[in-house]
């Protein structure tokens, strides 16, 4: 081209308009990798340089075996998938038009299909064909929507591929399978490769299908990630995506750049170019391969350090138990714990009526025991099995009868209340005095300052409390009267959030938010540690609210009955209680444990309130499934406004 | 080839598509047409006539239609000039748009979480430029960037594809029957890059239309999609049967769009990837 | 004469740092069939596109009509082009596609009609107007690449190895077509092409190129029968070019023995190319000779034979001849003075026929 001012000026908006999308493309990614790098824990805060994350990640546990399932899916789906799709492309090729055209028609469904649909059908034949979910569902799962990927890379060599390639090679003497492989796989060779890097990323990033077909104990990358989403996620994890991108980033620059001169005459710059393509592909293969040797010795180490014997699947709220003790326990005992998280009593349910997964003990709260209890869901348990049951002070057990009436189905786990958390210094700069009550939410002056829970009950108690109705309600006057009041809140509130409530209060994002009284220990530990310049304090509103109680209890369907007695047991011992306390900073109901505390926690009355404070409070109940529904219509229309 | 011989080789994944995905899509279709107890009805298909689900509906539509659409006009350019820079050596482009995958999608959208949040990334840098702060976490158009953000790859790859494979003569013989550069434009290369087009409408508009994870991230949970409301009747809500419902009508949109494929991609191989 | 229609004027074109072109100088006059001939990478097609406005010249200037075109983009220029592989609308029907030009210049709907007809009727393919291009043959849509240059009724007309992708019948009876065009029409073509029988069939004049240079111009008589340097002489048709010493005006010697010819001006004793063309040679008796050698080679032909002789020094002459002599039979070689090319040794590198492969 000749340079005339205008072709350099297009030149420039051109260069100018893509280095755009690329900074628009790894401008989040930059920012992991920083934030990979940053010894403190906030997402807004800049603490300083440190390595610590990755030393954590390589040391965690969960981290490394989801990393080495993720690795292993991709890797068996995509080969799977490889093999499959290959063979079905040759095989539709000689098909006549209209079987092809409805092959074809069905073999897109899952790539056109959206990624919701595709992993709640999955689930659902799951289930109903009885194949619990697991290691094997998510590999099902994951070539089903990898196979259409293999084919559309091979499907368009196959048809470049003459045929008569073929048929030389058998008029030379080879016999079809030998012609096939030595003539017309090495040319249609590009397009498995693709198809097989294609469907081993698409396998990679998936969450929404994995997150429907998984099961117990089975975490890819993204499902862990998901699960940590909400509560804050670790920096471990963006020190493992830096790795994984460095790597990837690294190998496909080595190979796709080190000969960085031009090619000069055309012929031979296709043929470089053809040569680097092979090569790319080649060099992402053996990266992966490399990742999943390394997975596989890396987890045969562990499954041979862990012989396990016996097990135990534990169902538990995310963030919810010293991982120590679970050590502990398996030392103690010689059981082998498969711990899963759930991060809602709703999420935990259907998994539990569906026998998806058989898990031998789960923390539900109040109101879902009762329902699970109700709906035939929970087995009584061998109180002979928990002699430390002594150690549970007695008016925790007589609180649980409101959803336990015999005190046969449950032991309380934690307990506590729900209240507002806010930023004095924002409140001061907002000009509003400290909150007293849930009325304060409604005040105009917090707009945009709200972060409220997201979840049914506890958005409705606030409502009702405010209202001064109980928040048990079932009556459709006093639920509408609750509805309008958090339609009018909607606008003032920033974000309905679970537990990222902690995040987002630690970085300054909100003045007030709606948390469990359980969370403020570790909220002021971490805000002074972090050295804010904010303080956060907690307040159980005057009209009263909710006192919650997470016990565990053993489902219908548990194969291992003992040995979730066991474990119950011990966590009822007073020095693992205590410990479990110091790590999630819920009130114990333990009393053993609760003497042994230092006395500053004892003397924390937003912890361990006052039976007095607690007048007007109540504990949920089950309202049955009719109240259920009419909870969620409700609860939608407010968030669809 | 020995026709009959090698068509023995599609029936492997013949029974694995059965099994896996049309026993699975009428599985959907089973609990939607359903209640609790089993018998048979059309409330849960109904039920998208509700107000809320109405609004979540045409909410996810508006959201993903108008991203689709920004997708489009950021990528339509995009692939020209990769096209014209000849930086034709596809695999680079491919490289390029696939690489932010290997970083896991749901950090991805977590990343923009800092950078647009109201302490965040992008507000420090504005209050350092003396600038006002940029508000957007927690409203549509988070969402609408975060949907852009996730499936921008989508658009460009199928619009590239098709536009590297126009023949530079094809261009050269329009500017020489006299085309401007505009005329080449709209006559030549937007009419010949349509499978593209459309291709890359669906797969952008398929994901965006159904998707729970960016407005949960992005939106603060303020603002239901249906895809949030399906998500949430089985993982929450524990009514199955009105999620099957719903997905059911989620799917009548996906078939539309299958449609459009199977009209404008007479191949059959579809030029995505 | 006719004045030059397009004039090359010192362009220099190099990519990546390599140069295709070196400072060309070109000159075709108005209604002529000129071809562009030579071996791929030669700068042929390079020169076309330069003509065509595809491609800017780093240094040099275009002239056409009397006016400097250098920086005038494509669609600003009064000439067309027919493309390698037609490159044809294939969003478009046949009408649509010969329709494009005409439609941009503002041209009334009736008068596109009339000549779409016209145009398709010139290139034998009349009632094609609705058809699709995929429905096409490679010949048809040749053609109709063809029309549609040709409707906008440009003063020249550039063709870019129009036909290499056809077969050899089809290659042949669309070339007579091309000629036939051309004299109907009355337009300026310029016809890129490796293929030295399409040149020597179809042009007025032969432009042979290698590496960036001309070697020679000329009409096709003068380019078979007087190739200027042994690249134009081996490029052209089959020949033997053996190494010769001019003794003096109108003698050679050639492996020992001496031929009378026709060239003078050469000095004496000076090292030469000589350049003897196949149905040159006369074969025989060894007596009569002015060299003897041994057939060691014979196929027949059809029209002739084809023999090789292999002479003392071990060089094998390729002779055709209707006279057939068989495998191992001696013969002597005769060669008429004026059937014998003399050329100088080229002179540099550049120059040098190297790399030829047809």
């Amino acid at each position: 081209m000749i340079q005339t001012s205008y072709a350099k000026l297009k030149r420039f908006f051109e260069n100018f308009y893509l280095i755009c999308v690329l900074i628009f493309l790894y401008a989040p990614i930059a920012v992991m990798m920083v934030l990979s790098f940053n010894s403190s824990k906030s997402r807004s805060q800049w603490g300083g340089f440190t390595l610590k994350w990755y030393r954590q990640m390589f040391d965690s546990a969960p981290i490394m075996e989801a990393l080495y399932n993720t690795l292993l899916i991709a890797f068996l789906s995509a080969l799977i998938a490889t093999v499959l799709g290959t063979a079905a492309a040759i095989g539709i090729n000689s098909m006549k038009k209209l079987p092809r055209t409805v092959f074809m028609g069905v073999n897109n469904i899952p790539m056109l299909n959206s990624d919701i649909v595709t992993g709640i059908s999955l689930m659902l034949m799951f289930i109903a064909f009885g194949i619990s979910l697991g290691f094997r569902t998510i590999l099902l799962a994951h070539i089903t929507f990898n196979v259409p990927y293999v084919m559309l890379s091979v499907l368009p060599k196959l048809r470049q591929t003459s045929k008569y390639t073929y048929e030389a090679a058998m008029d030379l003497g080879a016999g079809p399978v030998s012609a096939f492989f030595k003539v017309v796989f090495p040319d249609i060779l590009p397009g498995v490769l693709s198809g097989f890097l294609m469907a081993f990323t698409m396998s990679l990033d998936d969450f929404i299908i994995t997150h429907f077909t998984r099961g117990a104990g089975i975490n890819t990358l993204s499902t862990l990630i998901y699960s940590e989403v909400r509560r804050g996620i670790k920096p471990s994890m963006y020190a493992l995506s830096t790795l994984i991108f460095v790597t990837v980033l690294a190998l496909l620059l080595l190979t796709n750049f080190a000969p960085a001169e031009n090619g000069k005459e055309p012929d031979v710059s296709a043929a470089r170019a053809r040569f680097k393509k092979g090569g790319y592909e080649k060099w992402l293969l053996t990266a992966v391969s490399f990742c999943i040797v390394a997975g596989v010795c890396y987890t045969s180490w562990r499954h041979l350090a862990a012989a396990r014997s016996d097990e135990l699947y534990v169902y538990n709220w995310g963030e919810y138990i010293d991982e120590s003790v679970i050590e502990l326990f398996e030392e103690e005992t010689g059981i082998h714990v498969t711990y899963d998280l759930f991060e809602t009593n709703e999420e935990m349910y259907p998994v539990i009526e569906a026998g998806a997964v058989l898990y031998d003990a789960v923390c539900p709260s109040d109101y879902m025991i009762q329902k699970m209890a109700e709906n035939g869901l929970l087995s009584e348990i061998n109180f002979n099995n928990i002699p430390n049951l002594d150690q549970i002070d007695p008016v925790y057990l007589e609180r649980s009868q409101s959803f336990d009436p015999q005190n046969e189905y449950s032991v309380p786990y934690t307990w506590g209340t729900v209240g507002i958390l806010y930023n004095t210094k924002r409140l001061a700069e907002l000009g509003i005095p400290a909150p007293t009550g849930w009325k304060d939410l409604w005040d105009e002056r917090y707009q945009g300052e709200i972060l409220m829970q997201d979840s049914v009950r506890d958005a409705f108690m606030v409502a009702l409390k405010t209202l001064g109705f109980s928040m048990n309600s079932t009556s459709t006057e006093e639920l509408s009267a609750a509805r309008d009041l958090l339609l009018a809140q909607k606008p003032l509130v920033q974000a309905y959030v679970v537990d990222q409530v902690r995040d987002k209060m630690l970085s300054g994002e909100a003045a007030v938010g709606v948390i469990y009284s359980g969370e403020l220990l570790y909220l002021q530990e971490e805000a002074e540690s972090l050295g804010l310049d904010f303080t956060l304090e907690y307040v159980i509103p005057e009209e009263g609210t909710n006192i919650w109680i997470d016990s565990w209890v053993i489902p219908y369907n548990a194969r291992n009955k003992e040995n979730a007695e066991k474990w119950i047991n011990f966590l009822c011992r007073p020095d693992i209680a205590r410990m479990n306390f110091e790590y999630i900073t819920y009130a114990t109901p333990n009393q053993g444990a609760f003497e042994l505390l230092d006395e500053e926690y004892q003397n924390n009355h937003s912890v361990f309130p006052d039976v007095s404070e607690l007048a007007t409070s109540e504990v949920f109940q089950y309202l049955g499934t009719e109240a259920d529904d009419y909870y969620s219509a409700l609860w939608k229309e407010i968030k669809a406004h | 080839m020995n026709k009959k011989s090698t068509r023995i080789l599609a029936y492997p994944y013949l029974v694995w598509m059965a099994g896996f995905t049309v026993i699975p899509l009428l599985m959907i279709c089973y609990y939607g047409l359903t209640d609790r107890t089993g018998a048979f009805t059309l409330d849960n298909i109904l039920a998208v006539a509700s107000t809320e689900h109405m609004k979540a509906l045409w909410l996810s539509l508006s959201l993903s239609l108008i991203s689709t659409l920004i997708c489009l006009l950021i990528s339509y350019p995009l692939a020209l000039i990769l096209r014209q820079h000849h930086i034709g050596k596809s695999s680079f482009v491919v490289f390029i748009f696939i690489l932010p995958m290997w970083m896991n999608f749901l950090l991805r959208t977590m990343a923009w979480q800092t950078l647009l949040e109201k302490n965040g990334v992008i507000n420090s840098l504005l209050s350092v430029l003396r600038l006002p702060p940029l508000a957007i976490i927690n409203t549509p158009a988070a969402i609408i960037l975060g949907m852009v953000y996730n499936f921008l790859p989508f658009m460009v790859l199928p619009i590239y594809n098709v536009l590297a494979k126009i023949d530079d003569n094809v261009m050269n013989a329009a500017r020489d029957l006299g085309a401007d550069n505009v005329t080449t434009l709209t006559k030549i290369l937007l009419p010949l890059s349509i499978p593209g087009i459309i291709s890359g409408i669906t797969m952008v508009f398929v994901p965006a239309l159904t998707t729970f994870v960016i407005s949960n991230l992005l939106g603060g949970s303020k603002i239901l999609l249906i895809g949030n409301v399906i998500e949430q009747e089985f993982t929450r809500g524990s009514n199955w049967n009105l999620g099957a419902g719903l997905s059911m009508v989620l799917m009548v949109f996906i078939l539309i769009s299958m449609t459009l494929i199977a009209k404008y991609d007479k191949n059959g191989e579809g030029t995505a990837f | 004469m006719n004045q030059p229609l397009i004039d090359l004027v010192n362009i220099s074109k190099s990519f990546d740092g390599e140069l295709i072109l070196d400072d060309l100088n070109l000159s075709v006059k108005e209604n002529s069939f000129v071809t562009l001939l030579g071996p791929s990478g030669c700068g042929k097609t390079t020169t076309l596109r330069i003509i065509g406005g595809f491609v800017s010249p780093d240094q040099g200037r275009v002239i056409f009509g009397g006016e400097d075109i250098t920086r005038m983009p494509p669609n600003k220029r009064q000439l067309n082009t027919v493309f390698q592989k037609y490159a044809l609308f294939t969003h478009m029907n046949i009408a649509e596609n010969i329709a494009f030009g005409l439609k941009i210049k503002g041209k009334s709907k009736d008068y596109i009609r009339d000549k779409i007809k016209y145009a398709l009727k010139l290139v034998n393919l009349d009632g094609f107007e609705n058809r699709s291009v995929d429905s096409l043959s490679g010949g048809q849509q040749q053609r109709i690449a063809i029309a549609r240059a040709i409707v906008n009724e440009p003063r020249l007309l550039l063709l870019d190895e129009p036909l290499g992708a056809l077969d050899l019948k089809l290659r042949q009876d669309m070339q007579y077509e091309l000629i036939r065009l051309k004299n109907e029409l009355g337009i300026t073509f310029i016809y890129v092409t490796h293929d030295q029988e399409e040149a020597l069939t179809m042009s007025d004049t032969i432009v042979v190129m290698n590496q960036g240079y001309i070697q020679q111009m000329g009409t096709p008589e003068q380019i078979y029968n007087e190739p200027e340097n042994a690249f134009v002489a081996d490029f052209i048709g089959e020949s033997n070019i053996v190494d010769g010493i001019m003794l003096r005006d109108e003698l050679v010697e050639i492996f020992g023995a001496r031929f009378a010819c026709v060239d003078k001006g050469f000095g004496q004793r000076t090292p030469v190319d000589v350049v003897i063309r196949p149905e040159d040679i006369d074969l025989v008796k060894p007596d009569d000779g002015t060299l003897t050698g041994v057939v060691t080679h014979l196929i027949f032909k059809g029209v002739h034979y084809e023999m090789e002789v292999t002479t003392d020094g071990g060089f094998e002459w390729l002779v055709h001849s209707t006279d057939m002599f068989p495998v191992g039979q001696e013969v002597g070689i005769h060669v008429d003075p004026f059937d014998i090319q003399i050329m100088n040794k080229p002179a540099s590198e550049d120059e040098e026929a190297v790399g030829v492969n047809e």
